[in-house]
């Protein structure tokens, strides 16, 4: 593995896993909205949301470790006309500060639902453009011909939706087990006895059994995605003369069987045990173990295919 | 816009070039800024029990061709990486933050990454010697004199306008200010049978 790069396999990685995550959250919210008070769905979903914003800044510093000389940092944004780097960092903070703004809003219910909705709203879009831009760093140079391809903005997008989903996940079960901890200490039975505070549970419940199981359909969806794009890549670098095939070497081996596991397990087996036990009455322990074990598997995955990525920079010329 | 010219008919490889401009820019072990490239590669062929090979092998001495181009002043995200008025493509010290972009994109390895300073370093076509009224190191040092520099323009009425043979790179990417001669074994850009035999010493 290529710990050169492990500062841009985190960064990437865990920036494209904050960006799903605010537009998993989105989803939720906006379909959640059909069915649900808004309350309910604030009480599930802003715990998830706080947990974003650690994510994106240390995704954010370990960026910073890729930069050989940070006396010099401020001048990355001098480039933005013509660098597709520039254009990066640029979105990132962007992206950081919307999430931000939205976070300290919802927080404090700090203007009208349909305000905050709409700064959600852009925030989301500053997230995709984020994820685009990020890929277009690697798919504009014509001199790297593992990275010139469709696979980079797919491969990209898929980490997106895979980790933010996931991630969204394990932070409604976290949430769940935290509160029911709480519960307990207290001498109550879970659901029993209802704070005031709690008067909604059930719907809580529900809500996240629903949302659990269309992450799980998400993840099955574009886990499944991958397992068939990456051979579809590989064919075609194996067509790409000389340098396309030493490109391909970081995509053998022990790392590429581990890799294929690794989404087979967690976006495959562990998702499908997800969808068929995300019920409103399930007993959340078991249900909290497999999402988060599904989440750590995925996430070595990509962090493990980020790291092949790199990995196949083989540049033409000399 | 200024450029370098390259007749690979009459190098033979012995890097003075490339000690030369070590020297004057005091270049640390493992930055080379100017670096000679050994293409070798070949067959047989059978005509009864006689077997004829038909090897090659030949050198390409490259530095920065202050591209017409410049994908690495494109990518740089602070500006460090600038092209001056005459074409010459250079780094600005204070600005550069050292994030190798412009390693990943130049086909040629002109930039390169100095761990000390944790800037990009790269050929200037000496500067400071043009200033002087001299000849880059590199061209006054060959002892074949198959290394020019010059106005671009003049150096294509000189020697015409070819600019790659393997194993140089495809020339529409950056539109290289380069002209080479070719060695009588030169492969076209692209289509070659032979690999690069001293990938350690570039």
């Amino acid at each position: 593995m290529n710990l050169g790069e492990l500062p841009m396999i985190i960064f990437t990685v865990f920036a494209q896993m904050s960006v799903g995550a605010f537009i998993t959250l989105g989803v939720i919210q906006t379909v959640g909205s059909l069915r649900h008070k808004s309350a309910t769905i604030d009480r599930i979903a802003d715990p998830a949301l706080y947990a974003i914003g650690p994510t994106l800044v240390l995704g954010l510093i370990a960026s910073m470790f890729h930069m050989n000389d940070v006396f010099n940092v401020l001048n990355v944004f001098r480039g933005w006309e013509s660098s597709w780097l520039s254009r990066e960092i640029i979105f990132g903070m962007l992206f950081a500060g919307f999430g931000f703004l939205f976070a300290v809003m919802q927080w404090f219910k700090w203007g009208t639902p349909l305000l905050r909705r709409i700064v959600a709203g852009i925030t989301a879009l500053v997230g995709i453009g984020l994820v685009y831009v990020m890929s277009m760093i690697y798919y504009s140079l014509p001199t790297v011909p593992a990275w010139a391809t469709w696979y980079t903005p797919v491969s990209f997008a898929l980490t997106t939706i895979l980790l933010g989903s996931l991630a969204v996940g394990m932070a409604f079960v976290t949430t769940t087990m935290f509160r029911r901890h709480l519960l307990e200490r207290d001498g109550k039975f879970f659901g029993a006895k209802v704070a005031p505070e709690k008067a909604d549970h059930v719907q809580v419940n529900e809500l996240m059994a629903s949302s659990l199981r269309w992450i799980a359909v998400a993840v099955i969806a574009s886990g499944g995605a991958l397992l068939v794009l990456i051979p579809m890549y590989l064919t075609e670098l194996a067509g790409a003369g000389d340098v396309g095939v030493l490109s391909m070497v970081p995509y053998t081996g022990t790392t590429m069987f581990l890799r294929l596991a690794l989404i087979a397990a967690g976006a495959g087996l562990l998702a499908i045990f997800i969808y068929a036990f995300a019920k409103a009455r399930t007993n959340p322990r078991p249900l909290a173990i497999v999402v988060t074990l599904a989440f750590v598997l995925v996430l070595v995955g990509e962090m493990l295919g980020r790291a092949q990525f790199y990995e196949s920079m083989i540049r033409i010329g000399m | 816009m200024l450029g370098f010219h390259f007749d690979a008919s009459v190098c033979n490889g012995c890097k003075a070039c490339n000690m030369a401009c070590k020297d004057k820019h005091d270049l640390p072990v493992g930055i080379n800024w100017r670096r000679v490239v050994e293409y070798t590669g070949g067959s047989w062929s059978m005509s009864g029990n006689v077997a004829t090979p038909s090897v090659f092998s030949y050198y390409t001495s490259i530095a920065c061709n202050h591209c017409e181009n410049p994908v690495c002043v494109q990518v740089c995200p602070t500006t460090a990486m600038t092209q001056r008025e005459d074409g010459t493509v250079y780094v600005d010290d204070d600005k550069c933050v050292g994030c190798r972009y412009c390693e990943w994109a130049c086909p040629y390895s002109a930039p390169q990454f100095n761990a000390d300073t944790g800037h990009m370093t790269k050929c200037d076509l000496c500067a400071d010697y043009r200033d002087a009224g001299q000849d880059p190191a590199c061209v006054s040092a060959c002892p074949a004199r198959a290394l020019d520099w010059g106005p671009i323009e003049e150096l294509r009425a000189k020697y015409g306008s070819d600019n790659a043979f393997e194993p140089l790179p495809d020339p529409s990417i950056t539109l290289p200010n380069l002209t080479v001669t070719p060695h009588r074994d030169a492969q076209p850009s692209g289509l070659g049978t032979g690999h690069i035999a001293n990938p350690k010493e570039i």
